[in-house]
């Protein structure tokens, strides 16, 4: 149970990180906006497949509400992440659902998600070793998990990026690797859209 | 051949058979209680009546609650997890530092929670959820196909326990997901954890070892428990602690019940002792009217036994309640031989026997009649306490007068007390009893218009109201099935019993559905039917793996050539490798395994939102064969009321044949011996009713020994208008009082509730006989 449990928080940390800030040692350096847009490039080499998987799509984060993660190509998927909940559809049909009365965790692992999006190390260094190092405006951080269970699923997460999380790495235990690229991200407007509003509601 | 003032030879005889049958029975006793051959009885539901059925229910109620019965569980809550941690640290490590024999269940290392998946890796592909099942029949392979390539992509979602292609659409992560979303334990820093909202509580689960239901080993966990709880604030002082279980309510009760025992009866027999030497002027009536209390006890607890095999610990409780009555006897004979030398003792017993043999067969009456009740329970309790009453009657004309000795005077206490009566007003055309019948009225009128029957066996509880609070709290973090309703399923094999938990789980979805309870907890969740894991396996094979599957499909989608994909061959999960492996301990005490001639389990219900929903559930069970609905709370409430019920029609018939006897005695005379008890009685619920207290079987239990105390007093005092006849009266309603009366103090509610009424019943027994007999 554990470990189910324990690779969902894992799971997210990695969006969470690249969609708003991480570092508060590196803190200073990074962007706080209300709203985060931009676009993301995703490469996966899965354990046994002979060619990486390659998508792309839209990302949004708030800071009240939640997080928006779009992939368009080459499957079109939306993943919805609130206080309450985490929902995946597609093509209109919810494909994955967790919520927080059924599984206590999403409460957790949005605790984790708003420590870092409010800059808050604290919360990650109960479950990483944290290392690093920055380069005038450039920065790096290595996360290693602490605990056995943890470290089953995942064996090193490597952030890194200037005012904005600008890539993350995440090695898996059973050999798989994903490499996220985040690109033109912007903290303009600061509030949502109508639509934006609708899709979280 | 009789001698004037001696006993005749008859009687002699008759007290030499009667002694040597008391040696008899107390040789009886002796073997019973010392030689462990007295089985009491202590489950409730054995006062039912007895059929097979029943008898299942109460050996799987038995079981769960053995099961349960030593364990205790602590959370540690706070609003960090940190401190949350920290308190349990300390909390356990103050209890493993007790030396008491307490099994602690902490710390999860990895190794198990590995152990946990690795039991169910070799089955994975036989096990599907509800939910799996039928997207895999329901959803064309195209869609799924595209859902498993797609699931690739996102950075979110289920676990997925090994490869991507072993399992494409991930449903073996998708069914722990549902095994886990069971329960809200998670492990957490190798810990027992669980979240509620911003607070988090850290678990600490302990159990007795040793024999079971110790009483003394349940109350030494009390000050290892309170250190551990120290312990914990010390360690975070911004921490909360929440025990519960049932050792600590045995604990509490057994504390409480010392406590009272000590109390209330080092009360009341101090009292009762200072009255007989007031009266009777030293301690030997005393010991001897105790003794023939004893005898029909003794007596009691034989023919019981013999006839039963067994006693039940509510007959020996009422039963000895007997003693009030039983007094009656011994008191009269001591009030009667007051200022009279000891030779005349034989003369005086021959005039009072009539009057005794009257006052013994009303009471008796009462008592006979509970044995027409269709419950074994009542008939137990009406053998127990008309053998008592006899053979204390019998004891105090056979044996007494040889036991008696000397001279008693009639001292300034006794004809004091004696010649109160005289102060009462007489009941006839005065002003007094317009006034008393319309106060009387009125209060009836008033109690009675507010009468109230409360059966519901929790109004029994007497747990202190922060160890009840910390349960339901418990209850509630941990959603815990509750053991007070759950389904019997049994079968001819396990396997069966398996289908036929699968077969009520279906016909349930709907009430979970429609929010009646928030779920099951059955075995077959863990360890599904042979007949289901063969036909999820092939569905898996058709759906997804098969040539032209999901796998394939998917594969195509994402442009990656696949090796041809292999399912594992079919390895049923048995229910003897389950309940061999760690990973069944949390529920294998609902696998009753051989049970009657076949097989049984037990399926409990989640988070049953109040009794609103138990119809709809016991509709659900007659659909499927097998399978019980047993409502064991509702059951014993019901219990309750059946007697209650059955009690009254006892007590109103009793009413009517004690009636009848007076009559032959006293002839037009006789309703004055029976109506102040009855007026006592009516204007006890009345007054009962008007301090809120509801109507439950304890009050009724208590009415019937009222009527026959009360009519007692009428038939001595109607008999005699000697002061001798109210000082025997008042004596036996001072010592009902003190040995009953003091109940009413008592914190566990149906003592306090037969108490009070006994208090109310008694007193005005007492009050109200004088005012309608003679007094010169």
């Amino acid at each position: 149970m554990k470990r189910l449990i324990a690779s969902a928080c894992l799971a997210l940390l990695p969006l969470a990180a690249g969609a708003a800030d991480l570092a508060s040692a590196i803190g200073q350096k990074l962007a706080r906006p209300a709203v985060l847009r931009g676009a993301f490039e995703q490469s996966k080499q899965v354990n046994g497949f002979a060619k990486p998987l390659r998508s792309r799509g839209v990302f949004l984060v708030s800071r009240d509400k939640g997080v928006l993660w779009d992939t368009q190509k080459p499957f079109a998927s939306r993943l919805r992440l609130t206080r309450g909940e985490i929902v995946a559809t597609q093509n209109g049909a919810v494909s994955f659902q967790l919520s927080a009365a059924k599984e206590p965790t999403v409460r957790m692992i949005n605790e984790l998600m708003f420590s870092l999006l409010g800059g808050n190390l604290q919360a990650l260094d109960n479950y990483f070793a944290i290392a690093g190092g920055q380069d005038g405006k450039a920065w790096r951080l290595t996360l290693t998990p602490k605990q056995a269970a943890l470290g089953k699923v995942m064996r090193r997460i490597e952030l890194s990026g200037d005012q904005y999380v600008r890539a993350i790495v995440i090695d898996e235990s059973n050999g798989d690797s994903t490499r996220i690229a985040f690109s033109g991200q912007s903290a303009a407007p600061a509030t949502l859209s109508r639509d934006e509003e609708a899709r979280f509601d | 051949m009789t001698e004037l003032g001696g006993p005749s030879r008859a009687h002699r005889w008759l007290a030499a058979a009667w002694l040597a049958l008391l040696l008899v029975v107390a040789g009886h006793n002796g073997w019973l209680w010392l030689g462990g051959g007295a089985r009491l009885e202590t489950d409730i539901l054995a006062m039912l009546p007895q059929n097979r059925q029943d008898t299942a229910a109460q050996d799987a109620t038995r079981q769960l609650a053995d099961a349960g019965a030593r364990r205790v569980v602590a959370l540690l809550g706070a609003s960090g997890w940190n401190d949350a941690r920290r308190a349990a640290d300390a909390y356990a490590a103050a209890i493993g530092a007790s030396g008491l024999p307490l099994a602690l269940r902490y710390r999860i290392d990895a190794r198990e929670s590995g152990d946990w998946l690795g039991f169910y890796a070799g089955y994975r592909a036989q096990l599907l959820g509800d939910d799996a099942r039928h997207r895999l029949a329901n959803t064309p392979v195209p869609t799924l196909a595209e859902q498993a390539a797609a699931a690739l992509f996102q950075p979110v979602g289920m676990p997925r326990q090994g490869r991507w292609q072993d399992d494409p659409l991930n449903l073996y992560g998708q069914w722990l997901g549902e095994r886990a979303s069971q329960s809200k334990v998670r492990v957490r820093d190798d810990r027992l954890s669980l979240s509620n909202g911003d607070q988090h509580y850290a678990l600490v689960m302990l159990e007795q070892q040793g024999p079971a239901f110790s009483v003394s080993a349940q109350q030494a966990m009390l000050p290892a428990l309170a250190k551990a709880r120290q312990a914990a604030l010390a360690a975070a002082p911004s921490a909360r602690v929440i025990e519960a279980g049932i050792p600590l309510f045995a604990a509490a009760a057994s504390t409480q019940a010392e406590r009272e025992v000590h109390t209330i009866g080092a009360g009341s027999l101090l009292g009762i002792l200072l009255l007989t030497v007031l009266a009777f002027n030293g301690v030997r009536p005393r010991i001897l009217v105790t003794l023939s209390i004893v005898a029909g006890l003794g007596c009691a607890v034989s023919l019981t036994m013999l006839l039963f095999g067994k006693l039940h610990l509510i007959t020996l409780v009422f039963g000895a309640s007997l003693i009030g009555v039983a007094e009656n006897y011994g008191n009269n004979y001591y009030a009667y031989r007051l200022g009279r030398p000891a030779g005349e003792r034989w003369a005086m017993l021959r005039g009072q026997r009539s009057t005794m043999w009257l006052a013994f067969a009303t009471t008796a009456i009462g008592y006979g009649l509970l044995a027409l009740a269709p419950f074994p329970g009542l008939r137990q309790m009406a053998v127990f306490s008309v053998t008592g009453l006899f053979s204390a009657f019998a004891t105090v004309l056979c044996c007494l007068p040889f036991a008696d000795r000397g001279e008693m005077p009639f001292n300034g206490f006794s004809q004091a007390v004696g010649n109160w009566r005289r102060a009462w007003p007489r009941w006839g055309r005065n002003r007094f009893t317009i006034l008393f019948a319309v106060c009387a009225a009125v209060i009836c009128l008033a109690g009675l218009v507010r009468l109230q029957a409360n059966d519901d066996v929790r109004a029994l509880q007497n747990a202190p109201r922060q160890l009840l609070e910390d349960q339901r709290r418990v209850g509630e973090l941990m959603q815990m099935a509750g053991p007070g309703q759950f389904f019997l399923v049994s079968g001819a094999s396990p396997e069966q019993v398996l289908q036929r938990e699968e077969a009520l789980k279906a016909r349930l979805a709907p009430l979970i559905a429609a929010g009646k309870f928030a779920g099951v907890q059955a075995i077959s969740d863990w360890v599904p039917s042979e007949s289901r894991q063969t036909a999820d396996r092939a569905l898996l094979q058709r759906v997804v793996f098969a040539p032209g599957g999901v796998l394939e499909q998917a594969a195509g989608l994402l442009g990656q050539a696949m090796p041809s994909p292999s399912l594992p061959p079919l390895r049923p999960l048995t229910i003897d490798a389950w309940l061999a492996a760690p990973v069944s301990e949390p529920l294998r005490a609902q696998w009753l395994g051989r049970f009657g001639t076949g097989y049984a389990s037990v399926v409990m219900l989640r988070g049953l939102a109040g009794p609103a929903a138990l119809p709809a559930l016991a509709a659900a069970a007659p659909a499927v064969a097998g399978v019980r609905f047993i409502d064991k709370v509702g059951e014993i409430s019901g219990l309750m009321r059946h007697y209650r019920q059955l009690m009254t029609w006892v007590i109103a018939a009793s009413y009517l044949l004690v009636l009848a006897m007076l009559w032959r005695r006293f002839g037009r005379r006789a309703w004055r011996a029976l109506l102040p008890t009855l007026l006592a009685s009516v204007l006890t619920v009345a007054l009962l009713a008007l301090f809120g207290q509801p109507l439950q079987l304890f009050t009724i239990l208590a009415l019937l020994l009222i009527l026959g105390m009360g009519v007692d007093y009428g038939v001595f005092l109607l008999a005699d208008a000697d002061p001798r006849a109210f000082l025997s009266v008042t004596l036996a309603a001072a010592g009902t009082l003190l040995a009953f009366g003091l109940l009413a103090l008592s914190s566990t509610p149906a003592l306090a509730a037969f108490g009070l009424t006994m208090l109310l019943g008694i007193s005005l027994c007492w009050l109200l006989n004088p005012l309608f007999t003679p007094s010169i």
